[in-house]
């Protein structure tokens, strides 16, 4: 069930999380602002997507209630809660230290 | 913890809110697909076009919808109920399968319950005493007469608990048979005499009043004592108010001050047997003369372990041997409380777990064969399933919770078995397994049930989800039909069956030789039509040794002119009812003191040799000469005779005993041998002392009569009453059930693993007939074809017999093996045959041989009846 252009194992939460840090969006919304945010270099696939909105909204990270767009549709949109904020911050934390860490290996030995 | 109760929480939610979930999720997808398309058409793409490729990007929704309800709710447990139900379908639609297979679980489940009830509450639960790990029994050996574990003198006792730094308290105890006089009428209680300290010693505290003081021990015990719940109850109405009162023990009034509690189990070993009361036990002058006969209960102090007291003790027995002769070669050793009170059920019982082990796995195999002949059958629909996108691991699961809801069917079943089987089971225990008021099914017992279903399920599941998997979707669709297999199904189970059946026939074999062989002991005396009684004197008018012997030689005299009584006689103690006295003998005579022979020692009238039918090989018995003032005489059993004067005659000689600080009666007669202690030991060197040279308090009528066996009884009875009312007669049974009793374990024994061996013999011809039965209905358009080319029924017989067979000679060849191993487990309870014995295995591979072919045959005749028409038929 691979999705193309996949993001890093493990940090696709982190992503969505940061993407409803800037508002609450729907899934359609989620997968463009990470698509538009990463310079389309990142793809999230919907079977990953939904799979971690349900995961996240589940271990109540974020809530969600349906809402209509611009178009005056129905969507579902999701929302950070105050535990999502903090798993955010968190999670960058964790990122940061992390390719940190990577960055510091791969430049081993190269001055 | 929190995380766990919200994801329980919304699982449980999700489950009750599956539809809202369900149209949410298929709007959301529907949203998405829209954006998509919409993306599509902006980019100039078609509306029909644009739709078309957003769905193609988006995969399969379905799929990718069960992804995202996955992480929803748990979907395990959503999925655990479909299983369910489509378990339920299946066994439903295959009555003939759920039924065999349940009852096979059924069988192995309930069986080894019951045997492991058995095991849990005598072996398994611990002793009811405080920290029962740290109780011991010390005891005397003597390593070169090989004896290990022998009671106890009492300075010896006296020593070690003086000198001993292992324990934190040691008390003797010794059974104290008694008359007991409460109104209406005298009786013969089991009761023991016991150290102040030894309920303290135990962890037990008396329910009502007190145990005994340091202070009683004195003059050999005060007249004090405490009674069991079961005998207050029995005998003072469970009177609260009891404390104080007294009870005549052998005609001396004793001060009731405790009473045990009713869950109160007094150790019982050696020959220490059920206790109705206690009184308190003292060294005096008089008992540190009588030589060794008490039994020495301790605990370990905490500094202390098993090992470092054994050298303790020894050390100190080292000591005292160098101080008292009588000490000489004498050592002394600890053993665990628990190995006295269980250790000699220990090996027959874990024998019959094993056993019945065995069988459990036997029951599984067979479960797991019809299993596959099950799947077998539905293999197109598991390929169609697959085809449709299951996955293995879903297939897997299924075939599992199928085979879970099997073994629930027949762990219910199986539960009802071991309940009913367990009350007969412990019907039929022999008696003298401890603690058998305690063995039901109880939570141990559902605990290994429980564990027995989960095993035997995954067992059969995952051996039919393995082939289910590795059968290829493609390849089972493609074979829908008639195929041709070359390898057997179920090869491996054919070896397994015969091996399981081989290991467990074997084991009923030998005890069914062991058995047979102990009936046809001679054991040296007549039992037809023989009953015996005890009858105990006690109280003041009994205090003259003239007047026991005049008592019991009137009662003899009575039971004599009885019409139908043919002979009547006593004896110390009965055939088979206990160990007895025994001393060191030598020829008077002989002036170097060889090697020490030790006899056993009976006192008996003439009259005993008649009713017991011991053969007299020479000399006379005992007369009206042996008076209590008479120099004392002896008649010696054949063994004796031949070990102290081999080939010369032994009457007018004269043996010297240690017995009575040192007799030397002369020798007036050679009995028989037979054996006294029991069917196993071979007659030991024994000598009879006369009753009424030496007469005691407790005696054993042995009376032979030719009418009814309950009229000799009354006879018995009214003889003793008749001279007087107060005199207990006690412990009357035929000679016949007392030898009866003594084979009851090995009868137990050899019951239980004859009906192992029956059942495996049935699941073993059960579960290879069903191999074979599915081999030919899976080869029938083979089997057709060479039919129609011409190849004779005998031949296509043949074809499966000879498949039948290789796999049955591997099973034999590992069976056989097995075989010897186990058998080396049971080599302490058999007799009279080797654990190896060459006719048994040959008996028993014949049998299984013989079971097989059987088996084998019924498929085989059906496959030469194949008609030739299958060859061209078509499904």
């Amino acid at each position: 069930m691979a999705d193309r252009g996949d993001v890093l194992q493990g940090t696709l939460d982190m992503l969505v999380l940061k993407s409803l840090q800037l508002g609450p969006m729907h899934g359609w919304g989620i997968t463009e602002r990470l698509e538009v945010g990463s310079e389309r270099v990142l793809h999230v696939g919907q079977g990953s997507l939904y799979p971690a909105l349900y995961r996240l909204e589940r271990q109540g990270y974020i809530t969600s209630e349906w809402g209509l767009t611009e178009n005056n549709r129905q969507a579902r949109y999701y929302k950070l809660t105050s535990a999502g904020r903090k798993r955010l911050a968190d999670e960058r934390a964790t990122w940061a230290r992390m390719s940190r860490a990577v960055d510091l290996v791969l430049r081993m030995g190269e001055g | 913890m929190r995380a766990r109760l919200r994801d329980i929480a919304w699982l449980l939610a999700g489950l009750f809110r599956r539809s809202r979930m369900e149209r949410r999720l298929d709007d959301e997808m529907r949203f998405h697909l829209e954006m998509l398309a919409e993306r599509h058409s902006r980019a100039g793409v078609p509306a029909g076009e644009a739709r078309r490729r957003a769905l193609a990007e988006f995969g399969g929704t379905d799929r990718f919808k069960e992804a995202a309800r996955d992480e929803y709710r748990s979907r395990l447990v959503e999925e655990l109920a479909q299983d369910i139900g489509y378990a339920a379908r299946v066994l439903r639609h295959h009555p003939g399968f759920t039924i065999a297979a349940a009852l096979t679980f059924a069988l192995g489940i309930g069986a080894s319950a019951a045997v492991f009830s058995v095991v849990n509450a005598v072996l398994l639960r611990s002793l009811p005493y405080a920290d029962p790990g740290r109780l011991v029994v010390v005891w005397e050996r003597h390593p070169g007469r090989n004896v290990e574990r022998n009671v106890v003198a009492v300075p010896n006792f006296e020593a070690w608990r003086q000198r001993s730094g292992s324990f934190a308290g040691m008390a003797g105890a010794v059974p104290l048979p008694a008359t007991v006089a409460i109104a209406p009428s005298p009786e013969r209680v089991m009761g023991a005499e016991v150290s102040p300290g030894y309920f303290k010693l135990l962890g037990v505290t008396p329910a009502l009043g007190r145990e005994f003081t340091a202070e009683e021990e004195s003059n050999g015990g005060e007249n004090v004592v405490v009674l069991s719940d079961a005998f207050w109850r029995s005998h003072f109405g469970a009177d609260p108010n009891v404390l104080g009162r007294t009870v005549p023990i052998d005609g001396r009034a004793h001060v009731i001050i405790g009473v045990m509690p009713a869950t109160f189990d007094a150790p019982r070993f050696s020959w220490l047997s059920d206790q109705a009361f206690w009184r308190p036990f003292g060294p005096t002058e008089n008992n540190r003369s009588w030589g060794r006969f008490l039994l020495v209960v301790a605990r370990l102090n905490d500094q202390s372990t098993i090992e470092a007291a054994r050298r303790d003790i020894a050390a100190i027995a080292e000591g005292l041997a160098r101080e008292t002769s009588a000490n000489l070669g004498w050592s002394a050793s600890v053993t665990t409380l628990e190995s006295e009170i269980t250790g000699e059920v220990r090996s027959p019982l874990l024998v019959l777990l094993g056993a019945v082990g065995l069988l459990l796995i036997m029951a599984i195999a067979n479960v797991t064969n019809l299993t596959l002949a099950l799947t077998r059958r539905r293999d197109h629909e598991l390929a169609v399933r697959r085809a449709i996108g299951a996955t293995s691991w879903r297939l897997a699961r299924q075939l599992v919770t199928q085979s879970a809801v099997v073994g629930v069917l027949g762990g219910v079943v199986g539960a009802t078995v071991a309940v009913a089987s367990v009350q007969g089971l412990v019907a039929l225990l022999p008696p003298e397994i401890p603690r058998v008021e305690s063995i039901r099914v109880d939570g141990p017992v559902l605990v290994f049930m429980l564990i027995a279903v989960a095993g035997a399920s995954v067992v059969v599941g995952l051996v039919s989800a393995a082939r289910a998997m590795s059968v290829g979707a493609a390849v089972t669709l493609r074979e829908r039909g008639g195929r041709s297999t070359r390898r057997l199904r179920g090869g491996a189970l054919v070896t397994a069956e015969i091996a399981l059946g081989l290991v467990l026939t074997v084991l009923a074999g030998l005890m069914v030789r062991t058995f047979v062989a102990l009936r046809a002991v001679d054991v040296g005396f007549d039992t037809e039509r023989v009953v015996v009684a005890r009858v105990g004197l006690s109280g003041p008018r009994y205090s003259t040794p003239e007047a026991r012997s005049t008592f019991f030689g009137d009662v003899l005299e009575q039971l004599r002119a009885t019409p139908d009584v043919q002979a009547a006689g006593l004896i110390s103690t009965r055939p088979f009812g206990g160990a007895g006295p025994a001393t060191t003998v030598a020829d008077a005579n002989a002036r170097a003191v060889g090697d020490s022979l030790v006899a056993d020692v009976r006192f008996a009238d003439g009259g005993a040799f008649q009713a017991l039918r011991i053969p007299l090989l020479a000399g006379g018995v005992f007369d009206e000469r042996d008076r209590p003032d008479a120099s004392p005489r002896v008649v010696v059993n054949e063994t004796l005779a031949r070990t102290l004067w081999p080939g010369v005659n032994p009457i007018g000689r004269r043996l010297r005993m240690e017995l009575f600080n040192g007799i030397t009666p002369e020798v007036i007669g050679v009995a028989g041998d037979a054996h006294l202690r029991d069917v196993r030991t071979p007659p030991r060197a024994t000598a009879y002392l006369a009753d009424t040279r030496f007469p005691s308090e407790a005696r054993d009528l042995i009376v032979r009569g030719r009418g009814d066996v309950a009229a000799l009884v009354a006879a018995v009875r009214a003889a003793v009453i008749g001279l007087d009312p107060t005199i207990p007669v006690y412990q009357t049974e035929t000679l016949a059930s007392v030898v009866g009793r003594s084979l009851a374990r090995d009868r137990f024994t050899t019951m239980l693993l004859s009906a192992f061996a029956a059942v495996a013999l049935l699941l073993a011809g059960v579960g290879i007939y069903g191999v074979f039965a599915g081999d030919v209905a899976e080869r029938r358009k083979e089997i057709g074809i060479r039919v129609a080319l011409g190849a004779p029924g005998a031949g296509v017989v043949r074809l499966v017999l000879h498949r039948a067979a290789k796999r049955a000679l591997t099973g034999v060849a590992v069976g056989t093996g097995g075989a010897l191993l186990a058998a080396r487990g049971l080599e302490s309870m058999l007799f009279g045959v080797e654990s190896a014995d060459p006719a048994s295995f040959i008996a028993v591979t014949m049998l299984l041989l013989f079971v097989a072919f059987v088996a084998t045959l019924v498929p085989a005749v059906r496959a030469s009846r194949v008609s030739p028409l299958v060859a061209i038929r078509t499904d």
